[in-house]
């Protein structure tokens, strides 16, 4: 929605964490004796519930809390959560609610055309960015006021953590110029 | 265990190894094969076993409780029945079968006879047997061990020595359907002493049975529409014991009787009679002094299978006498036969009279099976002094395991162990995700996710209870089968969607069926 600037990047958003409350107390063995795809971690407390159709796995507690991740955009998430609520409703539990619905983390890559020369990237970006090649190959940068963190790998791809979807396309364009900069020209 | 096969599976296993060993048995006249079929059904015993104890145990608090003991025995019956009903468990006989080894030494030459006679067939329905074969360097003959717990009837092939756990030996000459029945062992009681008076006479002695002086009936066993025809041979290991012959002829030409062995000649005259269909086995006739051994040497072949030669005789020289009881129904005469001398013609013949050494050969080939009230082998009715349980086609056998448990839903009561696979499945996820090729479109919903969060406590909250078709698990219906494992764990792995199952001592129910199991291994993909 937000215009790339001249070149069309594809931002390819892998995996969208949530969170929602059913405001009522669930009964963790309950579940994870009748539910279906269910995985019960008792020393956790927390029951793993897998659906397919929307492809995600969410994380149970039995004070409702209830964490879904693994869907690939915003509103999969979404009609996955609501999906599972439905799933809790159904064994049972009448009172789940949905609830403070919130995307927490959205990860996606996106692959610049260009490689890039990180140690220069490093240099010019002093504060927000670090790198440390013996720890990890690539690049962290920062970006405090959209809380997005940034990995910029030497071959060109990028990946982005963001609390949104929104956040990970300003997060891009903000690195892209940076990144445009130090970028290794064929010799 | 390994998931046990359906009685289709079983019986081609059974005909595969029975003829592999067969043929180096052929080969090699002093080998002897025990061929291990796999195929034995613990489940029936367990149940049984089950049965029992639960009974037991509440046997006191019944008393206690003032319950009369008939309203247990009712309670056991409606278990028993309702097992039975379910045909859940393949062979869950209310009589318990006295379990017995019951070995089957087979002649060297009985190679060709089994072949064509191809796998022992046990009727549909009846317990799975177990055959064993191995290579015994001392025996002569493949050696079939046949599991307990196996049903009646059951038929055995001809030129197959039956030797139960007691170690009394049984020659079938002819093929033999094995039943129970209540009255046979009256039937030989006479016979058998008879037997026993003949053979304190004849110790010692060569006797020689002239062809067409010794008519040899038979008692017959049962027939077969196979118009197969054995000769059960029992060796005793005493004279003065009871001794059994228990032949069954059918359809055997009639020839003259001319089985002729003195005794401590180690070779076999051979017979000419009662010739056996072709494919059947041979009678055997060994005599050994103290013990009685009758062979019949390539008689009931139409194929020329030598003789027992002395090895064989000498290892049977372990084994106890074998006595023939011939009753064959064209002739009302039963006359005794020696120990050396093994009458070849099948006469037919009440059992209730004497009965007669000799290989049974059926001399006629309308002969008819006696009926089955004059089953011979009996299991627990037999009170012979020294046969006990003769023809119990029992022996060991294998606990089948079970694999590939696939798509079975446990219902246990286990606890899965855990991992910390939150973190875990986050970072699995995303690493899948990144390995998954995924393009979508840049979406980039704006302020959705935000401007919704102060409303979707009110909108949210409605359309949920509302939306039934938000959630359509369907998929998951299709899993409710009837297929269920009680079992234990020993570890239960899972990779991204892949699970690994390992399970240990249970019981499943799949296809109608009840399985037990020590240990199983099931992968499966979710």
């Amino acid at each position: 929605m937000e215009p790339d600037n001249d070149v069309a990047l594809d931002i390819i958003i892998t995996n969208v964490v949530c969170v929602f409350r059913t405001r009522c107390h669930l009964n963790l063995r309950k579940i994870a004796l009748e539910g279906s795809n269910v995985i019960y971690k008792r020393d956790f407390g927390k029951v793993l519930m897998k659906l397919r159709k929307p492809k995600i796995t969410a994380s149970i507690w039995s004070s409702g809390k209830i964490i879904c991740a693994g869907a690939t955009s915003e509103e999969d998430a979404k009609l996955g959560a609501r999906r599972l609520a439905r799933c809790l409703q159904k064994l049972g539990f009448k009172v789940v609610k949905f609830t403070e619905f919130k995307v927490v983390n959205v990860l996606a890559v996106c692959t610049m055309p260009f490689e890039i020369r990180l140690p220069e990237f490093t240099k010019s970006n002093r504060p927000l960015a670090s790198y440390e090649p013996e720890l990890h190959p690539a690049a962290l940068y920062r970006i405090k006021d959209i809380k997005a963190t940034l990995q910029v790998f030497s071959t060109g791809s990028i990946t982005v953590t963001a609390p949104s979807v929104q956040f990970i396309g300003t997060a891009i364009e903000q690195i892209y110029p940076l990144v445009f900069e130090c970028r290794k020209t064929r010799t | 265990m390994k998931i046990p096969v359906s009685e289709v599976e079983w019986r081609t296993k059974t005909e595969a190894s029975e003829t592999e060993p067969l043929k180096t048995c052929g080969k090699n006249k002093t080998a002897a094969c025990k061929m291990m079929m796999a195929n034995s059904n613990p489940v029936p015993k367990l149940y049984r076993s089950i049965i029992e104890d639960v009974i037991e145990g509440v046997r006191e608090i019944f008393a206690d409780e003032g319950v009369e003991e008939q309203v247990l025995k009712d309670l056991q019956k409606m278990w028993e029945s309702k097992i039975m009903q379910s045909k859940a468990v393949e062979g869950f006989v209310k009589d318990t079968l006295n379990p017995s080894n019951f070995v089957l030494q087979l002649p060297a030459n009985f190679s060709q006879a089994l072949q064509k006679t191809a796998s022992i067939v046990i009727p549909a329905g009846q317990n799975v047997q177990n055959f064993t074969t191995d290579m015994n360097s001392t025996g002569t003959s493949a050696t079939f061990t046949l599991p307990p717990g196996v049903g009646y009837p059951v038929q055995i092939p001809a030129g197959v020595t039956l030797q139960t756990s007691s170690g009394h030996l049984y020659k079938v000459n002819v093929p033999v359907m094995v039943t129970r029945a209540p009255g046979g062992q009256r039937i030989l009681q006479q016979p058998i002493q008879h037997l026993a008076e003949q053979r304190n006479q004849v110790v010692g002695q060569a006797s020689i049975v002239h062809p067409n002086t010794i008519p040899v009936q038979a008692t017959v066993i049962q027939g077969f529409p196979s118009q197969r025809k054995e000769v059960f041979q029992q060796c005793s290991t005493q004279p003065l014991l009871q001794q059994q012959q228990l032949v069954i002829g059918q359809g055997v030409q009639p020839r003259p009787a001319a089985i002729q062995q003195p005794i401590g000649i180690q070779q076999q005259v051979p017979v000419s009679q009662v010739l056996m269909q072709p494919n059947d086995c041979e009678n055997h006739k060994s005599v050994e002094t103290p013990r009685y051994t009758q062979q019949q040497a390539g008689v009931i072949q139409g194929s020329g299978t030598p003789p027992l030669t002395s090895d064989q005789l000498s290892s049977l020289d372990d084994i106890p006498d074998l006595q023939q009881f011939i009753t064959n129904q064209s002739s009302d005469t039963i006359e005794m036969i020696h120990k050396d001398g093994g009458g070849g013609q099948g006469v037919g013949v009440e059992t209730s009279s004497k009965s007669e050494y000799g290989d049974a050969k059926t001399s006629n080939p309308e002969y008819e099976v006696e009926c089955s009230s004059q089953v011979m082998i009996q299991t627990k009715d037999f009170n012979y002094n020294a046969i006990e349980d003769i023809l119990q086609l029992d022996g060991t056998y294998d606990t089948s395991s079970d694999e590939d448990v696939g798509n079975m839903r446990e219902v246990g009561g286990n606890e899965f162990v855990g991992e910390n696979e939150f973190m875990g499945a986050i970072d699995t996820e995303d690493l899948k995700a990144l390995e998954e090729d995924r393009s979508s479109s840049t979406e980039k919903s704006s302020s959705d996710g935000e401007d919704d969060e102060p409303r979707v406590e009110i909108i949210e909250e409605d359309p949920l209870n509302s939306g039934d078709d938000v959630s359509e698990q369907d998929v998951p219906d299709l899993f409710d089968t009837d297929n269920v494992i009680v079992c234990q764990y020993d570890k239960i792995h899972r990779s991204k969607n892949r699970w690994k199952f390992y399970l240990k001592d249970g019981v499943m129910s799949f296809g109608g069926k009840d399985y037990a199991f020590s240990k199983a291994i099931g992968e499966a993909e979710w």
